[in-house]
């Protein structure tokens, strides 16, 4: 008989997508890198250690909880990537054992005790976030404007949406975010109003409409904020490089901006007394954690829904969070604790699309009571 | 020709294009110098083996009769010697009896011009018993017996001749499509004399085949569709989506039927000759130089390898019959079928990493289900051994395609535990 030596036998199939889960993992880590490059080169090197720190947490959690269960899992990036997000949501002046220690409870309570990748209800980097967040509230709130802002007179110690909420209630009625920001001390940067201007120039001013200064500063990443958070455009960037390989998916982004962006719209204005469909939409969705946990951690595809319907209705509970805790919670922000509720909700979205397809399945049997596949039906 | 249809909800584009270099009208493979013949090529029970050892067979004689329903008769396909009459694995799993006829004597047929036989003075029955006599299968798993597809049905809605090959190693239908058209139109119009169905459909993928003769006046009215070359466009429930958008044809109204299937149905019946050849694909990265061939029944997939110029390097994987629902073998001296429409020689960058990883529940499996089932709840379930809420989901549906494992980054076995719960469901007596 003859045998050809070393084959794999099994069964099909025999051919597969090139990607694997850990591809998928490393490729999320490796897109988020320039936006922490940015807070790098905004904050210099005690940002990098921060980081540094947090993904050594993480590693040394995932050796740990590996070690116990007898697997070697760091190769899968999953640990890799929780530790270089909670790194990304810390005020850059912190000190190191603070992401550490949320990394390691992330990666080792969260994820590990639950029986590691794919067994954990709660996104893990969410939940060092939320775990520092409770555990050292002040560090976690001691912004620091980037270096080479430092010329510019600013609203030191607070991020513009920290600093726009907190003012709030004593602005001039028919006042925008930006008014309240300008009054408090912002300046914004050469490139902000010279791209501003012609902007205006160019596109606005025959459309009819005219854009404040200062946004352009909140897309670049020129404010206060937590290291890897500051570049709303560098995290767009990453984001349609993502969704355009299909790494993450449309769906639970798409659901949550838009549930977002429609609820600021229409009360955001409110709370300026600007009334109903005034909110300053822009503001709000450049701002803060808000488009890092958009695309980065509610997309998560083991603590979100998996069918298209449950992401959309997940995405939406989250928009719709996000803006009742930034409105009405302790604190500015709370994209964080959006996507924690939401996770906790995602069993009962399972249930529905499980309900659904037993639907599917039952109307599919009566549709072949009759007889059955063509050529098979005996 | 319109534009290329397909059809609705999942499906996948297999990656890799595999190039064929090959022109021109498939060769004859070198004849076996022992054939080996399994009495078991179809969906029924195994032929009763009428030869003994030591016994002279000619070429197309019968060596295994039929036994019962969905069984069908086997020939020989060289002339030769019953060299041994042993049991031997089937691809599929399970075992049955193959002889092995040792080369030898002369060839009644081989190299003959033939006698064409006027068929259209045939009745139905006289076209199926015929059909029966020589063997005839269904060139599809598991090979359902022509004259069992065919005989209970009088007046069929439609009648699709599937050439669709939706992956990138399968070449033989299309192969055959382009060098035997005149013999297909005709083998259709057999096929439809039986079935007198209402419409006859041919589903290719390839905009080469738009060059197929336009069918004769005398001939059948033929239609040529082409398909999106999505998988799995070839199983039968997505064929008919794709080709009658309208719904105007249940599943139970409609035949589909290989080239190939049709092909052997017009030379058991023009040229009298029982099936004992068929078009493969010889193809995988392993491969030297890789081709279609017209190869003996019985002929081991050594010589094919062999004939093709051996392999590159050595071979990680060898698969009969596709990479996505085929079966792996290691044994070079399993033979060609009835129903083998390729032999793939894959090296290691085409197998890649069989590593698994936890479930990351993307829901990739999900969005890929040609049938719109969750694999991996219903891979939670028959884990759990917990097969009647499986059940209740769907997993009776589940055609085993592999689409899911095929996109699943975790390489979570989803497709091995579903083809072995549908074994044990026992469906169909196939």
């Amino acid at each position: 008989m003859r045998r050809a030596k070393n084959l794999s036998i099994g069964d099909a199939p025999y051919a597969f997508k090139k990607r694997t889960s850990a591809s998928l993992i490393w490729g999320t880590a490796a897109a988020l890198l320039p936006a922490l490059g940015w807070g790098i080169y905004c904050f210099g090197f005690t940002a990098a250690i921060v980081v540094a720190a947090s993904v050594g947490g993480a590693l040394v959690g995932e050796a740990c909880a590996g070690a116990l269960m007898r697997r070697f899992t760091l190769w899968d990036g999953s640990a890799f990537l929780t530790g270089l997000l909670v790194g990304m949501a810390m005020p850059p002046g912190i000190s190191p054992l603070i992401p550490a220690a949320a990394s390691l409870f992330a990666v080792s309570v969260v994820k590990g005790a639950f029986g590691g990748l794919g067994s954990n209800w709660m996104n893990p980097a969410l939940a060092g976030i939320a775990f520092s967040l409770v555990n050292w509230p002040a560090q976690m709130r001691a912004w620091a404007t980037p270096h080479h802002l430092a010329g510019l007179a600013g609203i030191s110690g607070a991020t513009p949406l920290g600093f726009a909420r907190s003012h709030a209630a004593a602005a001039i009625a028919g006042s925008s975010n930006m008014d309240i920001l300008v009054a408090g001390g912002m300046r914004a940067s050469g490139i902000d109003a010279s791209v501003t201007e012609a902007l205006n120039r160019g596109i606005f001013s025959p459309l009819g409409a005219d854009l404040p200064g200062g946004y352009i500063d909140l897309l670049l990443g020129n404010k206060a904020g937590a290291l890897g958070e500051l570049s709303a455009i560098l995290i767009l960037a990453a984001s349609v490089i993502l969704l355009s390989r299909r790494v993450i998916r449309w769906e639970v982004p798409a659901s949550i901006i838009g549930s977002f962006a429609l609820l600021t719209w229409a009360f955001g204005g409110l709370s300026l007394g600007n009334g109903f469909f005034a909110g300053d939409v822009l503001f709000s969705v450049l701002s803060g954690s808000f488009l890092l946990v958009t695309f980065f951690m509610a997309p998560d595809p083991v603590t979100s829904p998996s069918s298209r319907a449950g992401m959309l209705i997940f995405g939406a509970g989250t928009g719709s969070l996000v803006f009742l805790l930034r409105t009405f919670g302790a604190s500015a922000e709370g994209s964080a604790f959006a996507v924690i509720m939401m996770n906790c909700a995602v069993p009962a979205i399972a249930r529905l699309d499980t309900a659904a397809t037993r639907r599917r399945a039952a109307k599919a049997s009566a549709g072949t009571a009759r007889g059955g596949n063509a050529n098979g039906a005996r | 020709m319109r534009p290329s249809r397909t059809f609705r909800h999942g499906g996948i584009r297999v990656e890799g294009d595999f190039d064929w270099e090959q022109r021109g009208p498939a060769q004859n493979a070198f004849l076996p110098n022992g054939a080996v013949i399994l009495l078991k090529q179809h969906s029924g029970k195994q032929a009763r083996c009428v030869v003994r050892r030591g016994e002279y067979v000619r070429e197309g004689m019968v060596i295994g009769r039929a036994d019962g329903p969905f069984s069908a008769n086997v020939h020989s396909s060289v002339p030769g010697v019953v060299r041994d009459i042993r049991i031997s694995p089937l691809p599929e799993g399970g075992r049955a009896e193959a002889v092995v006829v040792a080369l030898e004597g002369a060839f009644d047929r081989l190299g003959r011009r033939g006698e064409r036989y006027l068929w259209k003075s045939m009745g139905r029955n006289e076209i199926l018993s015929t059909l029966r006599d020589r063997g005839v299968v269904d060139t599809e798993a598991p090979g359902l017996p022509l004259f069992d597809l065919l005989s209970e049905r009088q007046e069929t809605g439609i009648l699709i001749i599937n050439a669709v090959e939706c992956e990138p190693y399968l070449r033989a239908e299309a192969h055959l499509l382009a060098d035997k058209s005149p013999e297909l139109m005709e083998g259709i119009s057999i096929i439809r004399k039986i079935l007198s169905p209402k419409r006859t459909v041919i589903a290719t993928t390839r905009s080469e085949d738009s060059s197929l003769p336009p069918p004769s006046d005398d001939g059948p009215d033929v239609e040529l569709v082409r398909l999106e070359a999505r998988y799995p466009q070839d199983m039968p429930r997505q064929l008919l989506e794709a080709v009658d958008g309208s719904r105007k044809f249940s599943p139970d109204d409609a035949v589909i039927l290989r080239p190939s299937t049709v092909f052997a149905a017009y030379e058991a019946i023009v040229l009298a000759r029982p099936m004992v050849e068929r078009y493969v694909s010889v193809s995988g990265g392993a491969l030297k130089r890789p081709a279609v061939l017209k190869v003996r029944i019985g002929t081991p997939i050594g010589d094919l390898i062999e004939e093709c110029g051996g392999f590159l390097g050595p071979p990680a994987r060898l698969v009969l019959g596709g990479v996505l629902r085929g079966h792996s073998v290691h044994d070079l001296d399993a033979p060609i079928t009835k129903t083998t429409s390729a032999v793939i020689a894959l090296d290691s960058e085409e197998v890649g990493s069989l590593l698994r990883s936890p479930c990351i529940r993307c829901g990739r499996c999900a969005e890929v289900c040609p049938e719109r089932l969750d694999p991996d709840i219903l891979f939670r379930l028959v884990k759990r051994g917990l097969r009647l809420r499986a059940l209740e989901l769907g997993l009776g549906y589940c055609t085993v395609c592999g689409a899911c494992g095929y996109v699943c980054p975790s390489r979570v076995p989803l497709v091995a535990s579903f083809a072995a719960e549908s074994h044990s469901l026992g469906e169909a007596p196939r």
